[in-house]
C-alpha cells in the first residue's frame, strides 16, 4: 500500500500542471494568512486606541454623582481575535460597539457589513474560505480519474496481476489524494503558527489542532468519495460531474437553504416584539426614578423598618441608590428571561442546522471551523454575556456608592470624587475556553467521523465487484 | 432551419439527461425558495410597520384624552405637562420608516444589516443603538440570504456549467465531431445554436420565476423596476454565456472545459470579491464610532456647561428668527427655554460627527466601485440591490430622512418654546401632522 502511495506521489510530482496549480494556490493561501494577520493587527490597534480613549474619559471624571455616572455609562468594543485570522465566522456581521449604562441593556451595534455596500457573499479572503471551498475542488480534480484512467490504460489489471488487491489500490489512491489536502492544511497551520509564534498558547494550539482535525476528516470524505465514484463509474467525466454536483449541493446550495429553514422553524421575535415584552415585564417591577412608584414605596417601608427609623431623612444611607439598585436587579431578571429565551431559540436553530450534517458533512465542517476558531454565534453570545455581567457589576458599584457613599436621600447634587471613578475596573474580555464549549461541537465532529466511516464502508463494500478493465 | 434542427436535437438531449434536468429543477426550487424568502421579509416588515402605526395611533389617542379631560399628563408622572411644547412634542410619537419595496422579493440585499423603523425624538440620531438590525441569527446572515439574486448571480452560472459542460467535448471525445460539423454546416454556428438553446431555455425559466415573484408582492406597482431587474438578470446570464461559450469554443475536452468553467466561477464569485473585501477591511478598518461617542458624552456636557450668552449666540446663529420671538424680549423666562433648546446645539454636533462617519463609508464604497471592472459579480449584486431599494445608498437616504425629521422636530419645538406657545388639542394634532412621515 505504501508503495502505491509513493508511486502515486511520484506521478503527481511529475505533473507540471499540478505543480503550477499548487504553487498558485499556495501563494493565495500565503496571501490570505498574511492579509488576515495584518487585518487583525490593524483592527487590534483601532480597538486599543478606542478602548484607551474611552477609559481615559472615565478616569478623568473629576466629580460626578454616581447615578449620573451610570447614565454617562461606558462603551465596550468587540476585541479582535487572533484565531479569526483563519476563520472570521460571524464577526463581520455582528456589531462592534456596545454602550453600557444604567436601567437598560443596549444592543451591540455598528457592524462592519453595515458600513459599506455589499462586496462578497462568502466573506473575506480568509484561509477558511480557501480550505472550505477550493481545496475540496482541488481534491476532486486530483481524484476523479485516478481509478478510471488506470482502468483505461490497463494499469489496474497489471497492478492486480502483480498482487495488489483492488481495495488496497483504491484505499492507497484515496490516501495519496487526501495527503495532498492534509499537506496544504499543515502549510496553513504552520505559517499561521510562525506568524503568531509569540502569542501561541495551549488554548490556541488546542483549537488549531481541532480545526486541523475537522478539515482533515472532511478532506478524507471528499477524497474517498471521489475515488469511489471514479472506481464505480466507467467514465471519468461522469465521476467528475457527479462530484461537482455533490460539491455544489453541499457547499453552495444546502447550507443556505438549511440555515434559512432553521430560522423559519424556530422564529426569533421581532425587535419591537422583544422590546415591548421587556417593557411590559419591566413595568411590573419598580421605576427607579419615580419615588411615588408603589413597589418603590413598599421597598421604602421595608428599609425604614430594617433601620428602625420613621422617615427617609433619618436613614444613615441614601435610599435613592437602593431603589435604583432594586430597579436594576428587577430589570436584570427581566432581561435574563427574554434574552435567555432568544438564546434558547438560537440554540435550537443551531441544533437543527447541525443535524443537517447528516446529509451534508460540509455543514459540520463549517460549524467546527467557526466554532474552533472562536468566531461563531456561540462565542459571540458568550462575549455579550460577559459584557452584561460586567455591566451589572459596574452599575452596582455606582448604585452602592450612591447608597452607602455618605449622601442623604434626595441629595442628587452629591458628587463622588475622581479616586472612586478610577477605582471602577474596566471591562476585561476573557476569551471563552474551548473546554467550556467543546460539547457544542461533539455532534459536528461525530458526524464528520461518521461520514468518514461511511466512505470507508463504501470503498470496502462498494468496490468489491468493480471491473478492473 | 438548421438552427431549428439543432434546437430540436438539443431539446432531446436535454430531456434525456437526468443530471441536467435535476440541476434545472434544483435551481428552480432554490429560486422559488429565494423569492418566498424575499416575500416573507416584505410581509414581515410591512406588518411590523402596520403594528407600529397602530401603536402610534393608540398613543396619540391617549395623549388627546388628557386634553379632553383637562389633565396635564398621567397622574403617576406629575412632571409631565402636555401644555408645554417640550412635553407635547415628546408625546407626539413619530416613526420614520424604511418602507420595503415590493421588488425586495428579488433581492434582499443589505436589508438585514439595518433597522427599518426609528422612533424620532429631539435627541435622536441616525446612528443610535435602536438603528440596529432586526434580531436574527448572525450565522444565517453571515452565510448570506438565499434570495432570488443569490440564485441568479451564484447558482445560475453553476447551472449553466452543468447544462453546457459537455458541448463539443463529448462529440470530440467520441470521435463524431467532424460528422456533426458536416451535418450542421459550421462548427461555430453549431456551438452557438446549442448555447443559444440553453440561453433561451434559461431566459424563459427566469422570466417565469420573476413573474411568479411578482405575484407574491405588488412588483408591478413600482416604476418599470420589474423590467429593469429582468434586463440585469438577462445581462448577467449573457455575461456567463459569453465566458462559457469562449471556453467551449477554444476547448476540445470535456474535463478541461469543466475545470476552466468552475475555475472562472471560483475566481469571479469567490476569490476576487473576498480579496477586495479583505483589502478594504485593511485599508479602512471598521469605524468604532468614537467621534460620535465623544459628542454624546464630552461635547454634550460642554454645551450644557457653556455660558448663557454663548448658548444664545449659537442658538441665534442656528435660528436667526428666534430674535423675533416673545421669549427673546422677555428675559425672565429665557433661562428655562434656553435649557430645552440646547438639544438643537447638541444635534448640530451630532450631525458633524455623523458627517465624518458617512464620509468614511463613502470612501469605502468608492474603493469598492473602483474594482467593479474586474469584479463583475459585486457590480451585478449592487445593481440589483439598488433596483430593489436594498442597497447601502437606500439606507443612507433613510438615515438622511431621519436626520431631517429630527431637525424639523427640534426647530418646531424651539420656536414654540420661544414663542411661549401653550399647546392645546389642536396644536398637538398639528404636531402629529407636521412630524408624520406620511406627508
Amino acid at each position: 500500500m505504501f508503495q502505491i502511495i509513493k508511486n502515486e506521489w511520484r506521478f503527481l510530482v511529475r505533473s507540471r500542471l499540478l505543480i503550477a496549480i499548487s504553487i498558485a494556490f499556495v501563494s493565495i493561501l500565503l496571501l490570505s494568512i498574511f492579509l488576515g494577520n495584518y487585518q487583525t493587527q490593524k483592527q487590534e490597534q483601532t480597538y486599543q486606541k478606542a478602548t484607551e480613549h474611552l477609559r481615559q474619559q472615565w478616569v478623568s471624571i473629576d466629580a460626578m454623582n454616581p447615578h449620573s455616572a451610570a447614565h454617562y455609562g461606558t462603551y465596550v468594543f468587540k476585541p479582535a481575535n487572533l484565531l479569526s485570522n483563519l476563520d472570521e465566522g460571524v464577526n463581520s456581521v455582528t456589531g462592534n460597539v456596545l454602550r453600557l449604562e444604567g436601567h437598560v441593556q443596549n444592543e451591540i451595534v455598528h457592524s462592519e457589513a453595515s458600513q459599506m455596500q455589499a462586496v462578497s457573499r462568502f466573506g473575506k479572503l480568509k484561509s477558511a474560505l480557501l480550505l472550505q471551498y477550493i481545496v475540496p475542488l482541488l481534491l476532486i480534480f486530483l481524484a476523479f480519474n485516478t481509478i478510471s484512467s488506470e482502468k483505461q490504460s490497463g494499469r489496474l489489471k497489471l497492478l492486480v496481476l502483480q498482487g495488489a488487491k483492488p481495495l488496497e489500490i483504491i484505499l492507497s489512491k484515496t490516501l495519496s489524494v487526501w495527503l495532498y489536502g492534509v499537506l496544504l492544511l499543515i502549510f496553513v497551520v504552520v505559517v499561521y503558527g510562525i506568524l503568531n509564534f509569540q502569542n501561541l498558547t495551549a488554548e490556541i494550539l488546542t483549537r488549531t489542532g481541532l480545526f486541523f482535525l475537522s478539515y482533515a476528516l472532511y478532506y478524507f470524505i471528499i477524497s474517498g468519495l471521489t475515488v469511489f465514484l471514479s472506481a464505480r463509474w466507467q467514465n471519468a467525466t461522469l465521476a467528475l460531474t457527479s462530484m461537482l454536483g455533490i460539491w455544489i449541493l453541499w457547499t453552495i446550495f444546502l447550507p443556505n437553504i438549511l440555515m434559512s429553514s432553521a430560522e423559519k422553524w424556530y422564529p426569533l421575535p421581532s425587535r419591537n416584539e422583544f422590546q415591548s415584552a421587556m417593557t411590559e415585564d419591566r413595568s411590573k417591577g419598580m421605576d427607579g426614578h419615580n419615588p411615588s412608584d408603589e413597589r418603590g414605596i413598599a421597598l421604602e417601608e421595608k428599609v425604614l423598618k430594617e433601620y428602625g427609623v420613621d422617615s427617609l431623612s433619618q436613614l444613615p444611607i441614601n435610599f435613592d441608590g437602593m431603589r435604583m439598585q432594586a430597579d436594576e436587579e428587577y430589570g436584570n431578571s427581566v432581561w435574563d428571561k427574554h434574552y435567555g429565551s432568544n438564546r434558547n431559540i438560537l440554540h435550537q436553530q443551531k441544533k437543527s442546522f447541525q443535524l443537517g450534517g447528516i446529509i451534508n458533512p460540509f455543514i459540520a465542517l463549517q460549524n467546527t471551523s467557526m466554532g474552533f476558531m472562536a468566531s461563531d454565534n456561540l462565542h459571540h453570545q458568550e462575549f455579550l454575556l460577559q459584557v452584561e455581567n460586567y455591566r451589572r457589576v459596574f452599575i452596582k458599584m455606582l448604585n452602592d456608592k450612591q447608597t452607602f457613599g455618605g449622601a442623604k436621600t434626595g441629595n442628587w447634587g452629591w458628587k463622588e470624587d475622581n479616586a472612586f471613578f478610577k477605582s471602577v475596573p474596566d471591562f476585561e474580555h476573557r476569551p471563552t475556553q474551548i473546554s467550556v464549549v467543546l460539547s457544542n461541537y461533539i455532534m459536528d465532529v461525530s458526524l464528520l467521523i461518521l461520514w468518514s466511516i461511511v466512505v470507508i464502508a463504501l470503498i470496502f463494500f462498494g468496490t468489491k465487484k468493480i471491473k478492473i478493465v | 432551419m438548421r438552427s431549428l434542427s439543432i434546437f430540436v436535437n438539443e431539446w432531446k438531449h436535454f430531456t434525456r439527461s437526468p443530471f441536467k434536468i435535476i440541476a434545472l429543477f434544483l435551481f428552480t426550487v432554490a429560486s422559488i425558495y429565494g423569492l418566498h424568502n424575499g416575500a416573507d421579509l416584505f410581509e414581515k416588515q410591512k406588518n411590523e410597520i402596520e403594528r407600529l402605526n397602530q401603536e402610534t395611533e393608540a398613543e396619540i389617542k391617549n395623549t388627546l384624552s388628557y386634553y379632553d379631560t383637562g389633565k396635564k399628563g398621567p397622574d403617576e408622572k406629575p412632571w409631565v405637562d402636555n401644555n408645554e411644547p417640550f412635553w407635547a412634542i415628546y408625546n407626539a410619537p413619530t416613526y420614520q420608516f424604511k418602507t420595503p419595496s415590493p421588488t425586495i422579493v428579488y433581492a434582499i440585499g443589505q436589508t438585514e444589516q439595518y433597522g427599518f423603523y426609528k422612533r424620532i425624538n429631539t435627541w435622536s440620531n441616525p446612528y443610535d443603538a435602536d438603528m440596529t438590525q432586526e434580531i436574527s441569527n448572525p450565522e444565517r446572515i453571515q452565510s448570506g440570504n438565499l434570495d432570488f439574486s443569490f440564485a441568479v448571480l451564484f447558482l445560475l452560472p453553476l447551472l449553466l456549467l452543468v447544462l453546457l459542460y459537455n458541448i463539443k467535448g463529448l462529440e470530440a471525445e467520441r470521435g463524431f465531431l467532424p460528422l456533426v460539423i458536416v451535418q450542421a454546416g459550421s462548427k461555430n454556428w453549431w456551438i452557438l445554436s446549442r448555447t443559444a438553446f440553453y440561453a433561451i431555455l434559461l431566459l424563459l425559466v427566469l422570466f417565469g420565476l420573476m413573474l411568479y415573484g411578482a405575484t407574491l408582492t405588488d412588483v408591478f406597482e413600482t416604476k418599470n423596476n420589474f423590467w429593469k431587474i429582468f434586463l440585469w438578470v438577462t445581462i448577467s446570464l449573457l455575461f456567463w454565456l459569453v465566458i462559457y461559450f469562449l471556453i467551449l469554443y477554444y476547448g476540445n475536452n470535456t474535463v478541461s472545459n469543466t475545470l476552466q468553467m468552475i475555475g472562472v466561477w471560483l475566481l469571479l464569485a469567490l476569490i476576487i470579491p473576498a480579496t477586495i473585501q479583505q483589502w478594504i477591511a485593511i485599508e479602512k478598518p471598521t469605524n468604532l464610532m468614537v467621534d460620535l461617542i465623544d459628542v454624546k458624552r464630552e461635547k454634550t456636557s460642554e454645551i450644557y456647561e457653556q455660558s448663557k450668552e454663548l448658548i444664545d449666540a449659537q442658538l441665534f446663529k442656528l435660528y436667526p428668527d428666534l430674535k423675533e420671538t416673545k421669549t427673546f424680549r422677555d428675559t425672565t423666562i429665557v433661562k428655562n427655554d434656553r435649557g430645552y433648546s440646547t438639544d438643537a446645539l447638541v444635534n448640530i454636533e451630532m450631525k458633524n460627527a455623523t458627517k465624518g462617519i458617512e464620509a468614511d463609508n463613502y470612501a469605502k464604497n468608492k474603493l469598492v466601485e473602483t474594482t467593479y471592472w474586474f469584479n463583475p459579480l459585486t457590480y451585478f449584486q449592487n445593481k440589483l440591490n439598488k433596483l430593489t431599494s436594498t442597497h447601502y445608498e437606500d439606507y443612507e437616504s433613510y438615515r438622511n430622512e431621519i436626520q431631517k425629521s429630527v431637525d424639523n422636530r427640534l426647530e418646531t419645538m424651539v420656536f414654540d418654546i420661544w414663542n411661549n406657545v401653550e399647546v392645546d388639542k389642536l396644536r398637538y394634532l398639528e404636531y402629529n401632522a407636521i412630524f408624520s412621515n406620511d406627508k
